[in-house]
């Protein structure tokens, strides 16, 4: 199992052309098994970030390493869940799953075997044989999720996930990433711009500023799951009306909020 | 199943054979020497098909052209996709064969036709490779398109999965650029047959071109519409069988199904 650092980083987009520093000085540790939300404004370059972690983009000064080696280039190791899912629309589930696997050149029967188990947990069974077009959206994120697990990545890297979801089928993939996340501990990069979301599903929490782009806090949000016991609650209304969790994400909603007055003084 | 819009384009045809029966036949107002009469049209089918024409029956020369065109069609396919795809995957081929291309692209493809005579004579090999330009073309531009137009993220998730570089053309790539790739392919069979005749028109003695080539110079109207007719039917059936490929291929498009 894997772990990402971010060490020192900077992005610069157009360096020759004028130039726009988007990232300034990122330090940020995720340990083994950890899941750890990155929070901020829309363009404050939270999936430059994890951009950088999955090899797509190279920063423009410091080191992005995952499970202590130096990121150069994409890699299975890495699996990414895209915001639009990014399935292949001429593969149908079972081939968009498969495919990672085949270039790991595992032979069939382990193959299929792994595939049957990536179904079985994102509850796709009966859909294998489905294209992406005649799945929901959330289904087909289902199949995105499925595709990266499959991988047994060092770590998984997901980009709001379900912000292309409507209200209720996020709740429902909320609830199912924690399950997952208890039955099959992973080291998780996620990227978010709803408060909630974040404090709902990460052990800790990073909140990003605009202008310049900085980790400006982290929480941790561990003990206080821990203490008040949330996981003893199924659904993730009742985890929200709980006082702890309504007093951090108060806590973070005001860090962003100040960030913004900020910008405006 | 004929749906309504069908049967709009039944009567639509339907019509326009009525009027051709009433302004020759039944009235007389264009002249027998000008177009001919339905009558007249099937003696010159009847004749052309049993007895035979300019030098053969009219499967011998409707054969012969398929095959040009087919031959023509395939090379085209053949070159154009893969430099199509390969200009549109990278920026460095692109560069390179660009500049060639737009000096090369606006010579008609019938322009081809004295060269490709010089080089290859009056047999089929000149024909094919007129053909060949022309049909080559909308390929090349259209799957050049293809890829470019493809989501990144698309791309993305293939690498992050690491799909292996010749994977990544099979599987990936060519799928996601397949709509556009079809796209060209019909335009391509359409310059096909459009350079087909033209192509048969000098220095053939077989073919459609050709028929139509004596009965011009016989005076022949009935069976210069017999040429049209077949040609237009021929180029009718090959792009619905394209079309029936493209449907078959392309089945997880949902912008392709109806
Ligand atoms: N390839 C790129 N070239 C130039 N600017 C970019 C590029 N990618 C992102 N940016 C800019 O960097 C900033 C941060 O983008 P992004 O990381 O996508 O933000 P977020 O995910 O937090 O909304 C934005 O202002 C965006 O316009
Ligand atoms: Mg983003």
């Amino acid at each position: 199992m894997g772990s990402i650092r971010f060490d020192k980083v900077d992005k610069v987009f157009g360096p020759n052309t004028g130039g726009v520093k988007v990232l300034d000085n990122i330090n940020l540790e995720i340990g083994e098994r950890e899941f750890v939300a990155i929070v901020g404004p829309s363009g404050c370059g939270k999936t430059t970030c994890l951009r950088m972690a999955a090899g797509f983009e190279a920063p423009s000064a410091g080191l992005v390493s995952v499970s202590g080696r130096p990121v150069t280039a994409p890699g299975p190791d890495r699996a990414v869940v895209f915001q639009q899912f990014a399935l292949f629309p001429w593969k149908t589930v079972r081939q968009n799953i498969e495919l990672g696997l085949r270039n790991k050149k595992l032979p069939t029967g382990e193959r299929a075997d792994l595939v049957a188990g990536a179904l079985k947990l994102m509850n796709l069974e009966g859909h294998a044989e489905a294209f992406p077009h005649q799945l929901s959206g959330g289904m087909q994120q289902r199949v995105a999720i499925a595709r990266a697990y499959v991988l047994d990545p060092e770590v998984l890297l997901m980009d709001e996930p379900f912000g292309a979801l409507d209200a209720q089928t996020r709740v429902v993939m909320q609830e199912e990433l924690v399950r997952l996340a208890r039955v099959n501990p992973r080291t998780v990069l996620f990227i978010t711009h709803a408060v909630e979301e974040a404090v709902y599903l990460a052990d800790r929490v990073a909140v990003m500023t605009r202008r310049p782009c900085r980790i400006k806090e982290v929480l941790d949000i561990r003990k206080i799951r821990q203490a008040e016991n949330w996981d003893k609650h199924a659904r993730i209304e009742d985890v929200m009306d709980l006082e702890s969790f309504v007093h951090l994400r108060t806590q973070i909603w005001k860090s962003l909020r100040e960030e913004k007055v900020a910008n405006v003084v | 199943m004929l749906g309504r819009r069908g049967w709009i384009g039944l009567g639509t045809i339907a019509a326009l054979l009525v009027l051709w029966f009433v302004l020759t036949t039944a009235t007389g107002w264009v002249s027998a020497a000008r177009f001919p009469s339905p009558a007249e049209f099937w003696a010159s089918l009847w004749q052309v098909s049993v007895r035979g024409y300019a030098g053969g029956q009219l499967l011998t020369h409707a054969l012969h052209s398929l095959k040009l065109v087919a031959m023509g069609f395939a090379v085209a396919i053949i070159t154009g996709v893969p430099l199509g795809l390969w200009m549109g995957w990278s920026r460095k081929a692109e560069a390179a064969i660009n500049p060639v291309f737009l000096i090369i692209r606006p010579i008609p493809p019938l322009a081809w036709i004295p060269l490709a005579i010089l080089w290859l004579g009056l047999g089929d090999a000149a024909k094919i490779m007129v053909i060949w330009f022309s049909a080559f073309v909308p390929s090349v531009i259209n799957s050049f398109a293809g890829v470019r137009n493809i989501d990144r993220p698309l791309i993305e998730a293939a690498r992050m999965l690491g799909t292996p570089h010749g994977r990544l053309v099979t599987e990936v790539i060519a799928p996601a650029a397949s709509p556009m790739i079809f796209t060209g392919l019909r335009l391509s069979l359409q310059a096909a047959w459009t350079t087909l005749v033209a192509a048969e028109l000098v220095g053939a003695l077989v073919g459609i071109g050709f028929i139509l080539n004596m009965a011009q110079q016989d005076l022949y109207p009935g069976m210069i519409l017999v040429g049209m007719v077949v040609v237009g039917l021929l180029g009718w059936a090959t792009t619905w069988l394209l079309g029936l490929a493209e449907k078959r291929a392309l089945a997880w498009n949902v912008a392709a199904r109806d």
